[in-house]
């Protein structure tokens, strides 16, 4: 049995002086905690809630009356076996190669990102990545293609004339 | 094992080789707490206030740590802590895969299209918790600040 009692003590010195250092920085350099609150506005998320997620009935609303462009986050190969009406997709890999793609699109346009479902991240990344872009509306479908599909909504399959079909 | 432990060159290269790791695993999570946490977050373990408060501490964790086993000052607190730490970021890492998550590590890069996590992650941590036992049982003390800060009211008498 190895003697733990001055490791033991050497370790909790190590988080003392961690928590002191990693307070003190964060108030000295305004970050963190300590953050001001105009520098949370860089992300969609530091907004209220309530009006950056998109709920599965609104998300339908959204999409019945064209008034969102909903921006799929997930690879294109799952993006070509499917996704919802009028989608496009921007996966968060390829986010800075594929932006362009959205310059038609008006600045304070609503975009509503989507990815899987409630086991990904990538629609609030992507999310952020846009509102940092300069889109000044955008939201989260964070139920994503698994709510989508289990409510049976309309979805749009891979075009026949894409060239790559879904894997067998 | 005894003269694997107490080899003095050896335990060098493993204290260079954690320290520069977590040294370097530091920097962008101190630079960017926020960001931390927002990784933290992406683990669905913990609420944002916890999150944030880890996000807080841990990085000047890792980087006194890393710096303790360069500088080779409290080498077994270092070690010890390294080892636990390790330990619970496996175990989050392991219950994000088998959850499905498709998330960033957060562990040397905040930003979130870096690589996702996979089991290659486990096998990472799990050497890594190797050398930081090894560390931990090593007796071997030598080339470090703490046997020389030791060893020399010794020498004066």
């Amino acid at each position: 049995m190895i003697p733990l009692r001055q490791p033991l003590r050497e370790a909790i010195l190590i988080v003392l002086m961690s928590t002191v250092l990693g307070f003190a920085f964060t108030a000295f350099a305004g970050r963190g905690f300590f953050a001001p609150a105009g520098a949370a506005a860089t992300s969609p998320l530091s907004q209220s809630q309530g009006s950056t997620f998109v709920a599965y009935e609104e998300a339908v609303e959204y999409s019945t009356s064209g008034k969102a462009l909903f921006v799929d986050a997930r690879h294109e190969y799952e993006f070509k076996l499917g996704h919802i009406k009028g989608a496009v997709n921007l996966p968060l890999s390829e986010f800075e190669q594929r932006t362009a793609e959205l310059s038609n699109v008006a600045k304070d346009a609503l975009l509503i990102t989507y990815c899987d479902g409630e086991e990904c991240n990538s629609s609030i990344e992507l999310a952020t990545k846009l509102y940092a872009a300069g889109f000044t509306n955008v939201k989260v479908f964070f139920g994503g293609w698994t709510q989508w599909t289990a409510h049976h909504q309309k979805t749009e399959p891979a075009p026949s004339g894409s060239g790559e079909g879904p894997p067998q | 094992m005894n003269r694997l432990l107490s080899h003095a060159y050896l335990v060098v290269a493993v204290r260079a080789i954690l320290g520069l790791i977590f040294v370097l695993a530091s920097i962008d999570k101190i630079a960017d707490p926020a960001a931390f946490a927002k990784s933290i977050m992406n683990y669905k373990i913990m609420s944002p206030g916890i999150a944030m408060l880890i996000a807080t501490i841990l990085p000047w964790v890792e980087l006194l740590c890393g710096l303790a086993l360069l500088c080779g000052v409290f080498l077994r607190g270092s070690s010890l802590l390294l080892c636990i730490l390790l330990v619970l970021f496996t175990a989050g890492v392991f219950s994000a895969l088998v959850r499905g998550l498709d998330i960033s590590c957060g562990c040397f890069t905040q930003d979130p299209s870096a690589g996702k996590i996979s089991w290659l992650k486990i096998g990472e941590n799990t050497a890594m918790i190797v050398l930081s036992l090894f560390l931990l049982l090593s007796s071997n003390m030598k080339l470090s600040l703490e046997h020389h800060l030791r060893s020399q009211p010794a020498e004066e008498h």
